[in-house]
């Protein structure tokens, strides 16, 4: 009781005072022979302050971080803990970047904590690595959050649309280039996007009636997996335990897909509402059910609540034993209903950045680079 | 057992309560009460000796104004008695310091859980609610069953400007610039995640938070 007054009180200076020892509040701890050292660890105008009976901790840290290997760096992904707040809960940023050897990039942690006043004597945040990929899709790391494969297909995505953005440069020139751009920026800017919460269980938290939806497929004609069927419930704007069943068309083996997954709502809109990943075993030519027992709500701050009336499934990833992996082509994602709701990859979304902030010019010497 | 009203009663002696229902029940309950029985037969007793009296009045007796007299008596004893009434309530008594005291407590007490609450973080005050709630359902029960998401079975949340994981009221957030790009996902395996491109750095980032069942 009395640590807990002394904690009170002490929030309670914090609070008078404005800020906490923000050196205190990040702890970076990267293993020995890791690929990627810290040079240093600016906090920024990270403060922790008391707010009614809760501390709340606002951190803003900028790392700098240097390739120590001889080998080009494409992606690196920090695992960010906070033990005492959520035990069953952690955070990561990746970045994707081409790093060569000795050469520096930035990290930005951005986070923000809430926890009871009584502290612990532990810093708060604990930066770790998780997993660093190279240019050879050689990879680094623990791996506990599966950062390799995540890595390893966002790396694939990139290749894919540099292939596509060079192809349409050697095909019409820089004109064509910034076609294919600008209609790029058209499709972020008109793309829909969504709130999501993920709730526990599947049980009922709203008062619409519920009801069973089949989901509609998205054949994408060289995916190595056939979505057969698949069936959720659906009440107003939630979507519960959908139950998918594929089948691998391949000749190799499967152990990781996602399906992606496009709502309906009944104004004709479409939303891309997440993904159902699945780790599994999937010999060539065999089916295997997908179930999964959580509830997705897409809340309307403010707007009309959501009706979903329908649900799109498409495989959106695939990864072989051998650990190779699959993602759509760039012709899969030509198709119209894709391509309303479908994100852009993030290298599509960086080439159009360098579009937007220095020109064709720049985006052509960048694209030049690889 | 209600006994009926003397009016009622009265009434039911002269034959002149109104309404069936309110007839049938004074007489069911003169026929089971002999106190009111007894009150009735002495009314009907006074009503027939009236009837008698009645008789040796004079025949030019001037109803209409007698009725205006009796009026006009019993408005002047109904005034008077207010102004006596009124001159002998007692005059308000100034409140003792302890109830001061008490209500000064009070608005302080009223201030400081106000302060408390508005400075309460979000989601600190929605597990307060909720923990509230289950409080008041648990001792004296839920008469409508409210079947909205406690924030408690939220453990994920995206939205356009951070992603989130909640945990018994406690949360940890990834905040992220806004952006037109910032590209917000779920997976049902317990991951909320965006993407956006560092407007400084060029970098693709991606922060992503996980739960998974302490």
């Amino acid at each position: 009781m009395r640590s807990r007054s002394i904690g009170s009180l002490l929030a309670l200076a914090g609070l008078c005072a404005g800020a906490a020892n923000a050196a205190a509040l990040l702890k970076i701890d990267l293993p020995k022979d890791s690929p990627v050292v810290v040079l240093s660890s600016d906090p920024g105008d990270s403060n922790e302050i008391a707010r009614g009976g809760a501390m709340l901790l606002d951190l803003h840290a900028m790392l700098s971080l240097r390739n120590a290997t001889t080998r080009r760096i494409r992606g690196v992904t920090l695992v960010v803990t906070a033990q005492d707040v959520t035990p069953g809960g952690k955070g990561s940023v990746a970045i994707a970047s081409d790093v060569g050897p000795g050469e520096t990039f930035p990290v930005r942690v951005d986070l923000r904590l809430l926890r009871p006043l009584q502290g612990s004597a532990n810093v708060p945040v604990s930066i770790g690595l998780d997993g660093v990929l190279f240019e050879d899709l050689s990879f680094y790391g623990p791996d506990k959050l599966s950062s390799r494969r995540t890595m390893t297909l966002a790396e694939f995505e990139a290749r894919r649309d540099r292939k596509f953005f060079k192809s349409l440069l050697a095909e019409g020139g820089p004109e064509r280039l910034r076609q294919e751009i600008i209609e790029s920026m058209a499709r972020q800017a008109d793309r829909p996007s969504l709130d999501v919460q993920v709730m526990r269980g599947s049980r009922a938290t709203n008062l619409e009636p519920e009801k069973q939806v089949q989901f509609a497929f998205l054949k994408l004609p060289d995916s190595p997996v056939e979505p057969m069927e698949g069936v959720a419930r659906i009440a107003g704007n939630e979507v519960r335990a959908p139950r998918l069943e594929v089948k691998n068309r391949s000749d190799r083996a499967i152990r990781y897909l996602e399906m992606g997954w496009i709502l309906h709502d009944r104004s004709g809109s479409e939303f891309l509402a997440g993904s159902v990943p699945a780790e599994l075993n999937l010999p060539p030519g065999q089916k295997s059910p997908i179930l999964e027992s959580t509830t997705l709500k897409f809340p309307q701050h403010g707007g009309p609540a959501l009706a979903i009336e329908g649900m799109t499934g498409f495989v959106s990833s695939v990864e072989f034993t051998d650990g190779s992996v699959w993602i759509p082509s760039r012709a899969d994602l030509g198709s119209a209903e894709l391509r309303r709701v479908i994100a852009p990859s993030g290298e599509e979304q960086r080439l159009v950045q360098i579009y937007r902030k220095k020109g064709i010019r720049a985006l052509v010497a960048e694209l030049d680079r690889f | 057992m209600k006994h009926p009203s003397e009016i009622q009663l009265a009434l039911f002696a002269g034959g002149d309560l109104a309404g069936y229902w309110e007839r049938w029940r004074v007489a069911r309950h003169v026929a089971q009460c002999p106190d009111c029985q007894a009150e009735v037969n002495s009314l009907r007793e006074a009503s027939e000796q009236v009837r008698n009296v009645s008789a040796e009045l004079p025949k030019d007796v001037n109803w209409n104004r007698l009725a205006a007299e009796i009026t006009g008596n019993i408005r002047v004893g109904l005034a008077a008695g207010e102004a006596i009434a009124r001159f002998d309530k007692p005059a308000a008594r100034p409140l003792r310091l302890g109830w001061n005291a008490a209500l000064v407590l009070s608005c302080a007490t009223a201030v400081f859980l106000f302060a408390f609450w508005i400075s309460l973080p979000q989601p600190q005050a929605e597990h307060l609610t909720a923990a509230l709630k289950r409080i008041r359902s648990e001792r004296i029960g839920s008469i409508v069953r409210t079947p909205a998401a406690s924030q408690d079975d939220v453990v994920l949340e995206a939205t356009s400007s951070s992603i989130e994981v909640k945990e018994n009221g406690r949360t940890m957030s990834l905040t992220h610039p806004h952006s037109d790009g910032a590209t917000v996902s779920v997976s049902l395996q317990g991951s909320a995640g965006v993407r956006y491109v560092d407007a400084d750095s060029g970098q693709v980032t991606t922060n992503k938070v996980y739960y998974a069942e302490p």
